[in-house]
């Protein structure tokens, strides 16, 4: 957690009401927390909530603008550690400004700063309220999954490069969460560029296509012709655009489920419809 | 020098056979040569994953550096290489725009028989024949095309173009930019042999027509006038090199992004051995580089396992560092074009 200016923060100011957030996952988690309203300028890729999007914008996720920044004259300006650039914190903070910088690379990243941003604000109880809603979301799909086997996933976004998640990455955690087994995880890079005969060596169980961009039909056509790879086979092969994957906020939970329900569907179908054949979910208990 | 092309050429088969046994996972060749028709990952490691990428590497490669030679030779310009001309950058920007508008299209190729191949590359090969066109007509002046003007524009026109990719990719939303970012950096993946096939056909066309000039390209080496005075229809000479090197280079750009080096720097390596006869040297330098490049992305393949490198910066490192000792060896020595 790299709270540059946070921790210095005296009980007794009041609570920041006019906030600058420099990134989609800070957006969403502001309102998640309640705290909306307080948002005096969003990033051109703060889409979700819809309210967000009527947020004035102070430029993109990699290239906020300063001036705009200030001329909002926010008392809190949110960024995330690895994707704001470290000579525009400081400048915004030379310039007066406070900065706070999370860090989102694990789950526990993302969790703690929930509560971080939530004790900033002045509501740590909204914090604790959060992170026990995402963590009642992972328990939920943790008790599905309990019982299915590990699936070797593959976890990409686009086809063409090949860019699949590595290690140190939280939708890595996520995969393991869904009782997946990330065939990239021990990379040492969070996102990677991964070559076909990798992935046909690794023989994924599951093959997931998360960008935003991706179609079912095509992702299900770039793989067709390795029929070796278990996937393919037996039709594993699945497009999911999906944000709630994708972005280190407080819809990880959601993502989970998501990611779940596709590593592992047999767990979350309808248990009348069901009979205990396959590689069924009850059917592999011990 | 008939047995130095005797040499590349069996290097160059062992280089094949040798990229495609080498990679980031182990293969079995006893277990792929088994059972072909049905599903078997190592049969499917080699002739899906690999053997295609290496031999399209070999055509790229040797389209390179052939379009290297005979540009140098055409300019009169020991910097002058594919990336210069205009060609690969109109062949980028039609990629981007394929790439952010219709990504996911895909061509049937006679009705679906042979399966559908992306529209990306075509949309590139497109943007290639615009720029070409394009820079081209600015170069023209009286019916002829002027190696400075041609030179002057295409590096303009890139940097332009440049410009308005940069622009493109700061509009777009941040994975499709790494996307982006990804395939302009270029990359030998392929698992299509039809494009593999269609570069070949592309590249061999383009090299016979180039080699049957190498009598005329020495000769202009010599310099416009000389050339005139010894029977050498430089107009012409020029337009049809301009014309096949730059449908080389936009094939090439719009299946394999920007993979630079080769074109500037096996050239310059290869005269230092055979020569500066272009009948030799075109050969020569076409199976050099489909060497160097096979080797460069066995090697992106291999080195940050399971991660893929970009093919270009492998290129850069070994081609950079090599080409200065090249130029401190031959010290003032002046390398002869």
């Amino acid at each position: 957690m790299a709270a540059l200016a946070g921790l210095a923060h005296p009980a007794s100011a009041p609570p920041p009401q006019r906030i600058v957030s420099l990134a989609p996952s800070v957006t969403e988690t502001l309102f998640a927390l309640g705290f909306g309203n307080r948002l005096v300028g969003v990033t051109t890729y703060c889409d979700y909530p819809v309210e967000a999007q009527k947020l004035p914008k102070i430029g993109g996720f990699m290239s906020p603008s300063l001036e705009v920044i200030v001329a909002k004259q926010p008392d809190l300006v949110i960024g995330v550690s690895s994707a704001t650039d470290p000579v525009k914190a400081r400048e915004m903070q030379r310039l007066g400004l406070k900065v706070t910088l999370i860090s989102l690379v694990s789950i526990n990243d993302i969790l703690s700063s929930i509560k971080t941003v939530a004790r900033l604000l002045g509501n740590p109880e909204a914090g604790e309220k959060l992170v026990r809603k995402i963590t009642g979301q992972f328990d939920e799909v943790k008790k599905r999954i309990a019982p299915a086997p590990r699936r070797s996933t593959l976890l990409a976004v686009g086809v063409r490069p090949l860019v699949a998640v590595g290690g140190k990455n939280f939708i890595d955690e996520l995969i393991t969460l869904a009782g997946g087994e990330n065939i990239a995880g021990n990379a040492a890079q969070p996102w990677l560029n991964l070559p076909d005969e990798y992935v046909v060596a690794k023989a994924p169980q599951v093959i997931i296509e998360a960008g935003m961009e991706s179609e079912r039909s095509e992702t299900a056509k770039h793989w067709a012709d390795l029929r070796s790879i278990p996937a393919v086979k037996e039709r594993r092969v699945y497009s999911s655009p999906s944000d709630k994957i994708l972005r280190p906020g407080p819809r990880i939970g959601e993502g989970l489920e998501d990611i779940a329900r596709l590593v592992h569907p047999e767990c979350f179908a309808e248990s009348k419809r069901r009979n205990n054949q396959g590689s069924g979910c009850e059917g592999s208990r011990p | 020098m008939i047995l130095v092309n005797g040499v590349l050429l069996a290097l160059l088969a062992l280089s094949v056979i040798g990229c495609a046994l080498l990679g980031p996972v182990r293969l079995d060749l006893w277990q792929a040569w088994q059972n072909l028709s049905s599903a078997n990952p190592d049969a499917e490691i080699f002739f899906r994953a690999r053997l295609p990428r290496v031999l399209l590497g070999v055509a790229i490669g040797g389209g390179m550096a052939a379009c290297g030679v005979v540009l140098q030779a055409l300019l009169g310009n020991p910097l002058a290489c594919p990336q210069m001309l205009g060609v690969s950058g109109g062949a980028s920007l039609g990629g981007i725009l394929g790439l952010i508008f219709f990504p996911n299209w895909l061509l049937p190729i006679a009705g679906g028989l042979f399966g559908e191949i992306s529209w990306v590359p075509l949309a590139a090969f497109l943007g290639a024949l615009c720029s070409m066109t394009l820079v081209y007509r600015f170069s023209l002046f009286h019916g002829r095309l002027h190696p400075y003007h041609l030179l002057l524009s295409g590096v303009i026109f890139n940097s332009f173009i440049a410009a308005v990719i940069m622009f493109l990719n700061s509009i777009v939303d941040f994975y499709q930019a790494q996307g982006l970012l990804f395939w302009l950096m270029g990359s030998l993946s392929t698992r299509a042999y039809l494009t593999v096939a269609f570069i070949w056909a592309y590249i061999i066309f383009g090299f016979l027509w180039l080699w049957a000039k190498g009598l005329s390209l020495n000769l202009i080496t010599l310099g416009e006038e000389a050339a005139m005075q010894l029977g050498v229809e430089t107009g012409a000479l020029q337009r049809q090199v301009f014309v096949a090197s730059s449908l080389m280079i936009g094939a090439m750009v719009s299946v394999s992004g920007m993979i630079g080096f080769i074109g500037l720097m096996v050239p310059h390596v290869m005269r230092l051995i055979v020569g500066s006869d272009h009948r030799l040297l075109l050969p020569a330098s076409f199976l050099a580089g489909g060497i160097f490049l096979c080797w460069a992305d066995t090697l992106a393949r291999i080195l940050l396992a399971p991660a893929e490198l970009p093919v270009g910066i492998i290129t850069a490192f070994l081609g950079g560092p090599f080409f200065l000792f090249l130029l401190y060896r031959e010290g003032r020595r002046k390398l002869a074009l």
